[in-house]
């Protein structure tokens, strides 16, 4: 599953000392690096912002996913995700966020990613390592998708 | 007003705009609660509710485009995508074959 994760997530698309004064200028970061790496067109920055608009991407400890609408689909060229952390926090309509993982998806490649995502989420402890992460290596383990064993 | 009996959802669907970001992760979860008991988990976007959901989960500003996208569904709205209280009801609802509303 490492494969995996190094192709949606290339160590370029991880950033872990970014600053942006508020959210739309974290999201804008966001898309920089997707475009960056080739996975989106520049509009799909703007379909972003539109969708932060409709509804909060904040999905808990600190952790916000950045991802663009519908019909900015189209402006995906391949699935691909990016990691940003603002050590210094960014007010997220309320909230404060440390880490963004940035989405463009035109298929199902990034879901186990995302759900390796959502169990971080439900652990304080890996929750807290991802936001303290100094490392690329760090963001790699932590995710990269565990078998369950459960 | 919809209901459903937590015995019948055999498809529970989680829509978002785009079925890129957050429906994915709340799946994932749902995926893993109600694994054992056969239920399928699919994430989609609100515009393409599939006809054979019996439970749609979304968040709750979207719920109006939920709705007229499926309007004879139960709609489990959510406010956030970790850990919300009407996603725990719904799992409930699906272990103990309890009556689901929505």
């Amino acid at each position: 599953m490492a494969e995996g994760l190094g192709a949606l997530l290339e160590p370029a698309a991880i950033r872990l000392a970014e600053t942006a004064t508020d959210r739309d200028a974290a999201i804008r970061r966001c898309g920089e690096v997707l475009v960056e790496v080739g996975a989106v067109a520049p509009a799909y920055v703007a379909a972003m912002l539109d969708r932060e608009q409709s509804v909060s991407t904040y999905v808990g400890e600190g952790v916000a996913i950045p991802h663009g609408t519908l019909a900015g689909k189209e402006t995906v060229l391949r699935d691909a995700l990016a990691v940003l952390r603002f050590p210094d926090g960014v007010d997220w309509g309320g909230q404060p966020v440390t880490v963004c993982v940035a989405i463009a998806a035109r298929g199902d490649g990034h879901v186990e990613v995302l759900g390796e995502l959502a169990q971080i989420l439900l652990d304080p402890d890996r929750a807290a390592a991802l936001r303290a992460a100094t490392d690329q290596a760090t963001v790699y383990d932590l995710l990269t998708p565990i078998e369950e064993t459960a | 007003m919809a209901n459903i009996k937590g015995s019948d959802i055999q498809k529970v669907v989680v829509a978002c705009d785009a079925g890129m970001g957050s429906s994915v992760m709340l799946a994932s979860q749902l995926r893993r609660q109600l694994k054992k008991h056969r239920v399928t988990v699919e994430h989609t976007p609100v515009n393409s509710i599939p006809a054979d959901a019996d439970v749609v989960v979304c968040h709750a500003g979207l719920v109006a485009r939920a709705r007229g996208s499926a309007p004879d569904k139960v709609i489990v709205p959510v406010q956030v995508f970790i850990g919300d209280p009407a996603v725990a009801r719904l799992v409930k609802a699906v272990e103990t074959g309890g009556e689901l509303d929505g």
